[in-house]
């Protein structure tokens, strides 16, 4: 036991002093999560709109002037169709409105009167939003007799805020790509330092090295996911805490085992730190995917449905949720915990006997 | 001098701290200009500024073109060929030997005319790798590597050829091939050639040879004259006592006050001594107790029965026997690529037997329970000193000591004692990376000692030492003979080396050829001057 807690120590006290890496890993759990939490803008927000009207204003600008800030900036006037489109290609502008020369004529004689919108796609969610809020806008003018009114209810997220929802995502993704990366590199480190013979060939039973030199690595990112839950999740973003805190811990807790596992895989077959970047990459993405972090799982093709049963991530991101926002109970969490466990071990005792092979 | 070289006072200081101050020498055409001297001289650092790929103050004339800084120099970058110090350093593993000529005529732009083709054969043919033109250069073994490295530099035809130990690491055959090469280049193309080595004997082949200290060149000349001015101080070897100021080392001792007997004729080596001790450096007296374990070492420690280990249809090691007896001093010769790191690695239980037996202690190895037992019993320093480099000396000494299950309070005791004995207690605090190697070496070898194994085997422990570092590191082998009476063995590049040894066992090409002492061997070959020709007997 002595030994194990040496090993332990010698690990933490090279991460303390590889000033590259552990500035890495803080910050990513501090600064990486607030910026995906903060910086994700689904509602549009100083959206540049520039618009041509040949109608000599009237209905026209009455529209226009329900385009103000914070979403807006004010609207600027282009004196051509062409002059515009260079504009949205230059992106200096995101969406063009066209009133032609007949939209107030139309409109006044009561015919459908049609509003041209230009909208750059490739910034798709902002763009599509904005059209979202023009409807609405015409709507307006267009009092529609129809007697149902909708009256939505947000449930689990009342303030229907994206930027906790984001930044927990985040924070999940990074726990994976670091509890991957780490592990992976304690042992490959030792390679392209040259050390691993030196490792080998201490009296100790290998089980013993792997165990606690993995265990290093899980301790390091489970500090970090502390501390990102305390000040970046809870002390940034007013993360709602339904369930018991000490449940999302012990998950966490298992699936870095898991995410380790894989990362001791990884160990094992490269040579180099570069070669543990690249595979890891090549692992983690398809996980985050499949997970339902990115794209909810009911919207995925089925089989890619399916698949995401075997990412582990999957488990977590839904058992977290669950403990966040739903305020789920420990007895109804098994089905997470079972998942995360389960995928955990078989990983972990792969990546195991992968890298226990060299040894 | 049609094309001559000029350097004018130049000095390279890296984040305040100056590596060289002020150097100046001249060069002609045609000629080697050896450069000498410990890790950390300066070396690396002047030669970087003459290829113009540092930045430097003072001034560089070459063809008389004058640069002041890289980007000066770029014009003259065509004639300039620079291979930097590391083997295969600038190889790509998985090009094979003529993709490396194809890909460095490309990047010099190169025209691919039959002038070039015979001139690309010939170099080749001089490296001796015209048949292995097809094979990785991952695969090829570092002698060749070198070899290879070398013939890449010289494709465009430089005028102007620096070299930062391209021989270190690299045996003597290859070596003396690698000789043959630049020998040639110097002739036939009038080249200026600088180089930097560890050997001595190389730079006896020098023109002229250049001695650095700490960033100065202190003495500069043919080597005959750089001979000539220790001889005064060169004696034949007797025990310097502790208030004698005088080093010992390879059947010489050298002393500024006069010795009571009579004169040897000195090597290049002298100069270290003889500079060490006119700068006032007293060697520190190495002194080492007796083990602290009273267990009996029984006579034959280590027996390997027709040893063999095969990488596919590769032999590395066949059939080898060897037995290890308590208090003896083994060396392990051979070319790069002979096998002597995969049988040291099998003896350590870090590659598992394709067949035969090893027996440690009478008892035979077998089971993983077995190996760990083995493990327990053996020191080993590894190739270029691999420890920790983010803990301290102490914390290295220290979870070595864990490891081997010595209690904290006993280890801390022994790694004082040990720090003082051998003479780096200022810099058990320190970070292994600021430390000279030669500090390195030694607190290495405290690492491989802690547990008081029966066995130490050292790969390479003096490559890229300087020479007062390797007279120290011969002082503490002896002493561990003497008081411990352990086995020890080790691999080495340098020939004079062997004569330190006990025994000397040849490998080639997975075999062994030779295993006797010293003296055997020297009766064997009466013709042979030094141990170095011996050596080449074997592999003619």
């Amino acid at each position: 036991m002595r030994i194990f807690w040496t090993i332990v120590a010698k690990e933490l006290i090279s991460f303390m002093r590889s000033w590259g890496l552990l500035a890495v890993v803080l910050y990513s759990f501090t600064l990486d999560v607030y910026i995906a939490g903060a910086g994700m803008q689904i509602k549009p927000r100083n959206v540049a709109v520039g618009y041509v009207d040949e109608t000599g204003g009237g209905i026209s600008q009455k529209i226009l002037s329900h385009l103000h800030g914070p979403e807006f900036v004010q609207p600027k006037r282009f004196l051509s169709q062409k002059a515009l489109s260079e504009a949205i290609f230059n992106k200096k502008i995101l969406v063009g409105i066209l009133f032609d020369r007949d939209f107030e004529k139309d409109y006044r004689e009561g015919r459908e009167a049609v509003m041209n919108v230009l909208l750059d796609a490739t910034a798709a969610s902002q763009s599509f939003t904005t059209l979202g809020y023009l409807q609405n806008i015409v709507m307006d003018f267009n009092k529609v007799d129809f007697p149902v009114a909708l009256k939505a209810h947000k449930l689990f997220n009342q303030n229907a805020d994206n930027h906790t929802f984001m930044a927990l995502s985040e924070m999940l993704s990074i726990i994976t790509m670091l509890s991957i990366l780490l592990p992976a590199m304690v042992f490959v480190r030792e390679k392209e330092e040259g050390t691993w013979d030196i490792m080998l060939l201490m009296p100790i039973d290998t089980k013993v090295t792997i165990l606690a030199k993995s265990f290093s690595q899980v301790l390091i990112i489970f500090a970090g996911t502390v501390i990102c839950t305390g000040f970046v999740l809870f002390g940034s973003f007013d993360m709602p805490m339904n369930g018991s805190f000490w449940a999302f811990l012990l998950l966490t807790f298992f699936y870095i085992f898991t995410s380790a596992g894989i990362g001791l895989f990884v160990a094992s077959v490269s040579k180099s730190i570069l070669q543990v970047a690249q595979l890891s990459m090549i692992i983690m993405m398809p996980m985050i995917f499949l997970s339902g972090a990115w794209t909810p799982i009911h919207a995925m093709h089925p089989v890619l449905e399916k698949l995401s049963l075997i990412s582990p991530l999957r488990y977590y991101i839904e058992g977290c949720e669950s403990i966040f926002y739903r305020g789920t109970q420990w007895s109804d969490l098994w089905p997470y915990f079972t998942g995360v466990i389960l995928l955990g071990s078989v990983l972990y005792w792969y990546g195991f006997r992968k890298i226990g092979k060299l040894f | 001098m049609m094309f001559g070289l000029e350097v004018r006072n130049v000095a390279v200081a890296y984040k305040g701290k100056s590596a060289i101050r002020g150097v100046s020498f001249k060069a002609g055409a045609g000629e080697i200009i050896g450069f000498i001297g410990a890790d950390g001289a300066g070396k690396s650092s002047l030669m970087h500024a003459i290829a113009g790929v540092g930045r430097f103050s003072g001034e560089i004339v070459y063809g008389g073109e004058t640069y002041r800084s890289p980007a000066e120099a770029e014009k003259l970058k065509q004639d300039i060929g620079l291979m930097p110090q590391g083997i295969g350093l600038v190889l790509y593993e998985t090009l094979t030997v003529g993709e490396h000529l194809e890909f460095f005529a490309s990047i010099r732009n190169l025209k691919r005319t039959d002038a070039f083709r015979t001139y690309r054969n010939k170099l080749l043919e001089m490296a001796g790798l015209s048949a292995f033109v097809d094979r990785e250069a991952g695969k090829l073994s570092g002698g060749m590597m070198q070899k290879l490295s070398l013939i890449c530099t010289l494709l465009h035809r430089p005028k102007l050829l620096i070299l930062d130990e391209p021989t270190t690491g690299v045996d003597p055959l290859s070596r003396r091939e690698l000789w043959e090469i630049l020998d040639d280049i110097r002739k036939s193309e009038g080249t200026i050639i600088l180089v930097s080595t560890a050997y001595m004997q190389e730079a006896a082949k020098m023109d002229r040879v250049y001695l650095f200290d700490s960033g100065e060149i202190i003495a500069g000349g043919s080597a005959e004259q750089l001979i000539d001015s220790v001889r005064e101080y060169t004696y034949t070897e007797i025990p310097c006592s502790e208030k004698q100021r005088c080093f010992s080392f390879d059947k010489r001792s050298y002393s500024l006050a006069p010795l009571d007997v009579p004169h040897a004729e000195p090597t290049l080596e002298a100069l270290f001594f003889v500079n060490a001790l006119k700068k006032g450096y007293a060697m520190p007296k190495m002194e080492l107790e007796a083990r602290e374990s009273d267990a009996p070492i029984p006579d034959i420690v280590l027996e390997a029965k027709a040893l063999t280990k095969r990488f596919g249809e590769f032999v590395a090691n066949d059939r080898i026997d060897m037995q290890l007896r308590a208090g003896e001093i083994v060396g392990l010769l051979g070319a790069n690529g002979a096998g002597k790191t995969t049988f040291i690695k099998m003896l350590l239980g870090l590659y598992a037997m394709d067949g035969g037996e090893l027996l440690l202690l009478g008892k035979p190895i077998r089971s993983g329970e077995d190996r760990r037992t083995l493990k327990a019993k053996i020191g080993y320093v590894s190739q270029h000193f691999a420890l920790y480099k983010d803990m301290t000396v102490r914390e290295n000494l220290l979870y070595f000591a864990q490891m081997h299950r010595i209690e904290t309070k006993k280890a801390l005791v022994r790694i004082r004692k040990y720090a003082e004995a051998l003479g780096y207690r200022a810099y058990l605090d320190a970070l292994p990376a600021s430390l000279p190697l030669g500090i390195n070496q030694r607190f290495s070898i405290t690492a491989a000692l802690l547990h008081e194994p029966v066995i130490l085997f050292l790969d390479e422990p003096t490559s890229g030492v300087d020479t007062i570092a390797r007279a120290q590191f011969w002082e503490i082998m002896e002493l561990l003979k003497e008081k411990w009476g352990i086995t020890i063995l080790i691999t080495t590049h340098y020939m004079s080396e062997a004569e330190y040894c006990d025994r000397v066992v040849l490998f080639k090409e997975g075999v062994k050829v030779a295993d006797a002492t010293v003296e055997t061997l020297y009766k064997e070959h009466p013709e042979a001057a030094d141990f170095e020709e011996i050596f080449m007997e074997y592999y003619r």
